[in-house]
């Protein structure tokens, strides 16, 4: 404002210079046209005068910014056809890094809501770390020794889920939560305390011997939508799977913990807290003592690997303690893992890098891109430019003036970007939901928007410097001299673009072969041999409500009555039910049992380790499971007769007494865990994969429903907690889901909220981080491709435009069309070629990244390398194609003519 | 282009010269751009001319050094014109000017006139 008021100061200022000195002049005799035009002529240029004015100010850099940004969008409105391609281009390539950083943002930087939460850590007495990212905890003595010698902690804290699935009877109806049993000190060691009410009364052994052994504490998200936030909560008595507390506190909004990132964002989960319980077998090391989660803040200053070290050397001792030699082997060392990063999958971390990875590689495709259209505009504008030098701007003002287009087209560049990534991020979401819970807010974020920015503001620097540069210190001569478009820099600079070309198809090479190869593992994945059927299966994966069956037999009161009338539903060949569909990857129970030494004398140990899966009848007609030998359970199998199992082929292939014939695997006795009863083995499965295709499947013992009957220890778990029921339909699942779910509802109300799914989607979902990979690539890779055809269309187009005349002179001098096509066609060739081969030997360099994703594919698959390739020169030659038969298509007279 | 023997008696200025000049020609009382031009040139017996290219740029960089001051006035023939008028910090500058002026005239002066030894 000061400066245009300033501005027109001095215009009048000068005005009235120019007006006393003509008066001047009138007034001695001379006319007043005649003054007026000396006067002006004495003054020179006005304009000069007043620009070297104003740049005593201290404005100037202002001012001339404010210049090139008008005059940038001028040049932009003038060619909107390379102002489209140029922000097309710099909005995929931006969109693609942001959309990704957003996601490993979401998943792995975002803030935990506990007090520095950089400083918890998980403890785990284990030999070795489990690179898998499972922390397996430890058992209370060993915790508790661990508070009393480690001096690398502030506080340890430690949890566990309670058992079975928890409903919260609040005020307005009944909903599973999640119930945790934990340290009365956790919750200070996470730095939280309650927003309403008061925390657990800290006892010195972080156990309840108080009277808060029934005191709970509700999350905010239980407490606003259960009880209507009410303020008057603390102190009233609410019912958790049917148990009554006393609620001591509420947490506040935003909290939950065991962390889960979509409850983080809606303002917390379900949640529902209580003091663990010490019991009989807390205070032993055997097999059956209970492992707990525990959790530590690491003191400050104190690093990781010293506390590690620490506690390494502390749990060497304790492990003595061991009576069993297994056990005490099994927990003879120590590890700690940061809280933040045990909630990420290793496997999914990778898989998020490489993907950022392979986005900033198209990132660069477009920045290469965007320099090479520059360049070309920057060629075709080289008269203006010289015209400028010549009337003295200065090299930098010129450099300025390039930098500020390119900053201009990256900022409309970054504007469409940014909605792109939102949208993909989106999409994304939707897609992972399976794999990642990922919060998607509408709103991108600060550190997003600066991270854009920093895209942005680098996409600008790096594609329009080297143009910039290039133009400014072009000699001024030859340009103003020659006029026309040929000139004597045309030829280098048309070898750098060609160079940029290859640059773009190598890159975009990489990608696609990348791509090529995770689509091959799908591919091999979707063919693995499940053993099963999964069309027109629906799977309910049902939320049992095991509080209200207590001291019933749920199979005879709820699972078979409900079975049987799913039965009776419209449509419906068959029904199962199972604690667990292969591939669910929602629970699995694990059983550890010993064999009789007497039956396969072959092997060391005789404890049987295997996945414990219970199963009717019925389960046959809905998957049709392949056998490999025997049976599968038939309606003969009832609590009274003979106890029986299926196992497995990889069950087989562990345990069997002749490793040549599985099949002698049937007839063999196992300790039925129904006491006092031996089971035979009745069955091989064929392989059944339990928690992902591309792993190989563990063993696991099938028992038959009816079998587990509740004086079996592992009653309560199995039947009380995780069942999915399978229904074989032809008819469509949206249909069937609400009659299957009406059906449930009528079973017990909270049986309505389980979770349905087609098994289609289950085998889906298993695919995890390679499909999400696969997609994601298939985007880049699509772009990338299409980025580098356009440069390498965009080069020919404009060579041929540049050579137009040379290409007349060529056909006047009698040379065929054929020959001019093929002129250009070489060229294409040439950059092609060495583009592919460049890319080859970088895909080839780059395999180890995506190795460990690939299955039965290798990373050098030449397959996978040849289609790539031939597809790469197959489209970049049908680009080429255009502009070389435009050159074939000169018309002599016309050409010679142009000019 | 234009004619130059207009100017063939003129003298270019020495470069710094030009702020002393419209300082001094400032001691005298506030003065507009025109008139300060006048000034020197009616003073320099027509020698000096200065061109408005460097006179209103001269004129920005004192008023930015505050070596002078400047308002909106109305001149003797009623016309709107912007006044100039010399600030003390502007009659310090003038007067270290001056003494550099007169050390340097001494010094050229000395030196042409001295005789061969």
């Amino acid at each position: 404002m000061r400066w245009w008021r300033k501005k027109s100061e001095l215009d009048a200022e000068i005005e009235a210079h120019i007006r006393m000195a003509v008066e001047d002049r009138v007034a001695r005799g001379e006319d007043a046209a005649t003054a007026r035009h000396e006067v002006e002529r004495e003054m020179g240029n006005v304009a000069l005068t007043k620009d070297v004015a104003r740049e005593t100010w201290g404005w100037v850099c202002q001012e001339r910014l404010l210049q090139d940004v008008k005059y940038a969008m001028r040049q932009l409105r003038r060619s909107p056809a390379f102002a489209a391609t140029v922000i097309t281009t710099l909005a995929l390539g931006i969109a693609a890094p942001a959309a990704m950083f957003t996601v490993v943002d979401r998943v792995m930087l975002r803030p935990l809501p506990y007090a520095d939460a950089g400083r918890l850590m998980l403890l785990n007495a284990a030999s070795q770390r489990n690179e898998q990212g499972g922390n397996s905890g430890a058992p209370y003595l060993d915790l508790q020794e661990w508070r009393k010698w480690s001096r690398s902690f502030e506080g340890i804290g430690f949890y566990a889920q309670a058992n079975g699935r928890n409903f919260l009877e609040g005020a307005t109806g009944t909903e599973a939560v999640g119930f945790y049993k934990v340290s009365a000190n956790l919750f200070a060691v996470l730095g939280v305390s309650p927003a309403l009410g008061r925390d657990f009364r800290n006892d010195a052994d972080g156990f309840a011997q108080s009277p808060d052994a029934n005191s709970v504490i509700l999350s905010d998200a239980a407490w606003r939508s259960m009880f209507g936030a009410d303020p008057g909560i603390v102190g009233k008595s609410v019912k958790v799977s049917g148990t009554p507390y006393v609620v001591a506190g509420v947490m506040p909004r935003g909290f939950t913990f065991p962390y889960a990132a979509g409850n983080s964002l809606f303002g917390g989960g379900l949640d529902a807290w209580t003091l663990a319980q010490l019991g009989d077998d807390d205070k032993g090391r055997t097999d059956g003592t209970p492992d707990y989660t525990v959790v530590g803040r690491l003191k400050p200053g104190v690093s990781e690997k010293r506390a590690e070290a620490e506690l390494a050397t502390l749990q060497k001792q304790i492990a003595v303690g061991y009576v069993d030699p297994e056990a005490r082997q099994k927990h003879s060392g120590a590890w700690i893992e940061k809280y933040g990063d045990s909630l990420v999958e290793t496997d999914t971390k990778h898989a998020l890098f490489m993907l950022l990875a392979a986005s900033g590689v198209l990132w660069l495709i477009a920045c290469v891109n965007t320099t090479n259209l520059l360049l070309a505009r920057a060629m075709a504008r080289q008269r203006e430019i010289a015209v400028r030098g010549a009337l003295g701007a200065g090299r930098w003002r010129i450099m300025q003036q390039f930098i500020v287009e390119g900053l201009l087209l990256s900022f409309c560049g970054a504007g469409f970007g940014l909605g792109l990534a939102l949208l993909a991020v989106k999409l994304f979401a939707r897609g992972m939901k399976h794999h990642l819970p990922l919060p998607v807010s509408a709103a991108p974020d600060w550190r997003i928007l600066i991270a854009l920015l920093g895209l942005t503001l680098v996409s600008a620097l790096v594609s329009s410097v080297w143009p910039a540069w290039m133009s400014a210190h072009a000699p001024v001569e030859p340009a103003l001299k020659q006029g026309g478009l040929q000139s004597g820099a045309a030829r280098g600079q048309n070898r750098m673009r060609s160079v940029l070309v290859m640059v773009e198809i190598a890159l975009s090479m990489t990608l696609l072969v990348g791509c090529g190869l995770l689509l091959r593992t799908l591919y091999t994945l979707r063919h693995v041999p499940l053993g099963f059927r999964t069309d027109h299966i629906i799977v309910a994966n049902m939320q049992i409500p095991g509080y209200k069956f207590a001291g019933e037999n749920m199979t005879n009161n709820l699972y078979m009555p409900l079975l049987e009338r799913v039965k009776h539903l419209p449509g419906v060949q068959s029904a199962g039910l199972m604690s667990e569909v292969p591939l669910g990857g929602t629970f699995n129970i694990h059983l550890e049992l010993k064999m009789d030494a007497a039956q396969s004398p072959t092997r060391k140990s005789w404890k049987v380790d295997a996945l414990l899966n219970a199963a009717t009848p019925n389960l046959q007609q809905v998957f049709g499971f392949k056998m490999l030998a025997g049976r599968f359970f038939n309606m003969q199998d009832t609590p009274s007769s003979q106890p029986v199992f299926v196992v497995n082929r990889a069950f087989a292939r562990e345990y069997s007494p002749d490793q040549h014939d599985l099949s002698k695997v049937v007839g063999m006795k196992l300790w039925h865990i129904t006491s006092g009863k031996d089971a035979e083995i009745v069955g091989v499965l064929d392989d059944v994969h339990q928690s992902a295709i591309a792993q190989p499947s563990q063993p696991e013992v099938e028992v038959a429903i009816s079998q587990v009957t509740p004086e079996s220890g592992i009653y309560k778990t199995m039947e009380g907690i995780a069942m999915d029921i399978a229904v074989r339909t032809d008819r469509d699942p949206k249909a069937v889901i609400p009659e299957l779910r009406e059906v449930l509802r009528q079973a017990d109300p909270a049986l309505a909220g389980s979770n349905f799914t087609t098994m289609d989607q289950v085998v889906e979902d298993s695919f995890g981080s390679q499909q999400l990979a696969a997609h994601l690539l298939e985007i880049f890779g699509g772009s990338a491709l299409l980025l580098c055809v356009a440069g390498l269309y965009g080069l020919l187009a404009y060579v041929v435009s540049q050579r137009t005349r040379e290409l007349g002179v060529r056909l006047a001098l009698g040379a065929q069309r054929g020959d001019l096509l093929w002129l250009v066609m070489r060229q294409a060739s040439v950059m092609l070629v060495s583009g592919v081969v460049i890319g080859l030997a970088l895909a080839i360099a780059s395999g180890r990244v995506v190795r460990s994703y690939l299955y039965g594919v290798s990373a050098r698959d030449g397959w996978t390398l040849g289609i790539v390739a031939v597809t790469l020169l197959l489209v970049g030659l049908l680009a080429a194609y255009l502009p070389a038969r435009r050159a074939a298509m000169v018309d002599p007279m016309e050409a010679l003519r142009a000019e | 282009m234009a004619p130059k023997e207009n100017y063939k008696n003129r003298i270019e200025l020495l470069q710094g010269t030009l702020d002393m000049l419209i300082l001094q020609t400032l001691q005298w009382g506030a003065q507009h751009g025109y008139a300060i031009s006048q000034a020197i040139r009616a003073n320099s017996g027509d020698v000096l001319q200065v061109e408005t290219g460097s006179l209103y740029p001269a004129l920005h960089r004192l008023e930015r050094q505050k070596w002078v001051k400047s308002e909106w006035r109305q001149t003797e023939s009623n016309q709107r014109a912007k006044y100039y008028q010399i600030t003390a910090a502007g009659k310090q500058q003038l007067a270290s000017n001056r003494s550099r002026w007169a050390q340097m005239v001494a010094a050229i002066g000395g030196v042409l006139e001295a005789e061969p030894e």
